[in-house]
């Protein structure tokens, strides 16, 4: 996998003081296991040959750069460029790290496969890739999140693969993830868990990113394809971090690109009702990593809002907090009104429904595109497609099916 | 020397093996947890550990993972655990007492455990175990670095952790979160025995330990033994009554098992 002048994570696992491997000791010989299991494979011909043959054929890469021609024209300076993820298999950019991680997994010689989940889009990838090896597969879901997300809950049981409702804690996305570090602890032996984003732990940061790196990659050459020069700026929606990550990496020792991460801003930052640590939180630990984290002066997490599941937790993945602190990325937040909005307008301009993670990206082209000149080329990562998130939508808009 | 050190140096003169008491700050609330405390010592408890409630508790089961919910909506804050500890010491000097805790809230509070010296120890569920507290900025002299070795360590880290560490060595007996129920006993000699090999520190054996006879048989294989789900089932079952006579009654057992 390709790397840049950028060569962190350090062996340690930091990103410059973000990262680490904050966990208990049953399972630092797992997450070593993983790293010299990664380390060994990620440069080998054989590996690279089975992942890139996976990615074409069975997820459907590359995905194209498309113009989005009229959503361009409304806001009315700049040409609006789409990475279209939510036209792989399974209809979001999860599926581009699980791909790898099953690599990993069959090549450790595990028979039970572990993951948590937020929006579900991320249970679903993984249900898809233990399927196709016939894999025992377990998904920890917050109990909040397997309401409001009951299509992927549905699509990932019939894809023979548990679901576990998680009512502790807040009952999301956070807690899902202390149930299925509660569950690898257990069975770690022969279990492997696939994050689902660019958190968590060292080496999963790394690894997760580095699996999804492929979509910056080929927005490098599409780009030259395109508008023969590097995008002006880049947009993503930042939950864990794994589709802005990975579309960011191989752009970051490209100065002339933006990097520009859209966090959950839920009813808004000044209420304090939102998801968006890197605007509005500190530095701590959870989950095994330290990074900007929303908590309160005690070091409890704090509850977070957003409408979108797979936005609604309350870190983010340490190299994002490291791109932040150097200067390298900017991060912004928008609200779950604006989100709404965007979600409505991609989808009656360009015919294309995003995901609310993703239209959280879209909303902040409002912005944006203001202050860029005429020939300004950005692109927007489509992270995902929202037929899972319809009925929160109609729910909102007053509809009963 | 320390409180701690006075305590397992005491008992290892004597022959006898530690019997170390878990609870949860706060839960149902202080007053209980103060009398509670006075009661282990009573019932023949060596060591208090006092468990500092966390949102995200990863290596909690579902019964002390319930105890850290129900003190949380007691808003019990670091700052109130220290102001317990104070009055606990007013009438107990000696007890040694550790707390168990999750590092963010530790480092969101350095200031106080940087100046204490009315706790003993401070064992994080969540650093690597070859680190000791000083790589967090926890730099004071009274607190000692208790570390965990589990079944899966390797014998490499075992040398580095068993270097690191100063209270007493924290074996953990199985693969899982507490209050699991499954004691492999010649796993657990084994690797004490491998323990042993690497430091002179006392290994105390921890998680899983329910019965008086799970007791009897990882004291013959440890320094002492670590209850805490147990106790806290029994807190949860009497946090109406307040009525904890039945866990003196227990505790006096499992001491009894282990001498
Ligand atoms: C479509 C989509 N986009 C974005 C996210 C947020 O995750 P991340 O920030 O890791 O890309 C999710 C998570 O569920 C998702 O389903």
């Amino acid at each position: 996998m390709k790397s840049n002048k950028f060569n962190l994570p350090d062996n340690n696992g930091f990103f410059g003081e973000f990262g680490g491997k904050f966990v208990p000791e049953t399972l630092m010989y797992a997450l070593e296991e993983l790293e010299n299991t990664y380390n060994e494979l990620k440069d080998r011909e054989d590996f690279q040959k089975e992942f890139y043959s996976d990615l074409s054929n069975f997820v459907g890469r590359p995905s194209p750069l498309y113009f989005a021609e009229r959503l361009s024209n409304h806001y009315g300076s700049g040409s609006i460029w789409l990475k279209r993820e939510d036209l792989n298999h399974t209809g979001a950019h999860k599926i581009n790290n699980t791909v790898g991680q099953i690599l990993l997994a069959k090549h450790m010689g595990k028979k039970r496969i572990i993951a948590e989940t937020g929006a579900g889009q991320h249970g679903v990838a993984t249900a898809t890739v233990a399927a196709r090896l016939g894999l025992e597969c377990h998904i920890y879901m917050g109990a909040e999140d397997v309401k409001r997300q009951s299509l992927n809950v549905y699509r990932i049981k019939l894809l023979g693969a548990e679901v576990h409702a998680v009512d502790s804690g807040t009952a999301t996305l956070k807690d899902a993830l202390n149930e299925a570090l509660r569950d690898w602890v257990t069975n770690v032996d022969d279990t492997y868990y696939i994050i689902g984003s660019v958190t968590g732990p060292h080496p999963y940061p790394m690894i997760v990113r580095d699996f999804n790196s492929v979509v910056g990659q080929e927005l490098i050459h599409q780009s030259k394809d395109s508008f023969n020069s590097m995008p002006d700026a880049i947009v993503a929606c930042v939950g864990g971090g794994s589709n802005a990550m990975g579309i960011f990496y191989p752009f970051i020792d490209i100065p002339e690109t933006r990097l520009i991460g859209v966090e959950a801003g839920g009813n808004g930052i000044s209420t304090g009702e939102h998801a968006a640590p890197l605007n509005d939180g500190t530095p701590g630990v959870l989950h095994g990593a330290r990074s900007y984290l929303m908590q309160d002066e005690s070091g409890q997490i704090m509850d977070t809002k957003s409408v979108s599941a797979g936005l609604d937790y309350p870190g983010v993945g340490p190299e994002h907090s490291w791109l932040k602190d150097i200067g390298r990325a900017e991060y912004v937040a928008v609200n779950d009104d604006e989100a709404l909005k965007a979600f409505h307008e991609v989808t009656e301009l360009e015919g294309i429904m995003p995901a609310l993670e993703t239209a959280h990206a879209f909303a902040y082209l409002g912005p944006l595109m203001k202050e860029l000149p005429d020939t300004a080329n950005v692109v927007v990562n489509v992270s995902g497609r929202g037929d899972k998130d319809i009925n929160t939508v109609a729910e909102i808009d007053g509809i009963k099916f | 020397m320390n409180r701690l050190t006075t305590t397992l140096n005491n008992l290892k003169d004597n022959n006898q093996k530690a019997l170390v008491a878990y609870l949860v700050a706060g839960d149902p609330d202080l007053d209980s947890t103060l009398d509670l405390m006075h009661l282990f010592v009573e019932s023949g408890v060596d060591i208090i550990e006092i468990g500092v409630p966390f949102t995200d508790p990863i290596a909690e089961g579902p019964t002390i993972q319930k105890a850290h919910d129900r003190a949380l909506k007691n808003n019990i804050s670091l700052k109130m655990i220290f102001d317990l500890v104070v009055e606990f010491r007013k009438i107990n000097d000696q007890t040694p007492i550790v707390l168990m805790g999750y590092l963010n809230t530790f480092i969101s509070h350095i200031d106080l455990v940087e100046s204490t010296s009315i706790i003993d120890s401070i064992l994080v569920v969540d650093i690597p175990g070859e680190l000791s507290l000083k790589d967090y900025g926890i730099t004071n002299p009274n607190i000692n670095t208790i570390s965990l070795i589990s079944p899966t360590t390797t014998d490499n880290r075992v040398e580095l952790i068993a270097k690191n560490s100063t209270g007493f060595i924290y074996y953990v007996n199985l693969r899982g979160v507490t209050g699991s129920s499954n004691l492999n006993i010649d796993e657990i000699k084994n690797n004490i025995q491998k323990i042993k090999k690497h430091s002179d520190l006392p290994t105390l054996a921890g998680f899983g330990i329910k019965s008086a006879n799970d007791a009897k048989m990882l004291a013959e294989c440890s320094d002492g033994v670590i209850i805490g789900s147990s106790i806290v089932e029994m807190i949860n079952e009497s946090s109406n009554s307040k009525e904890f006579a039945r866990i003196g009654e227990y505790l006096k057992e499992i001491k009894q098992a282990i001498s």
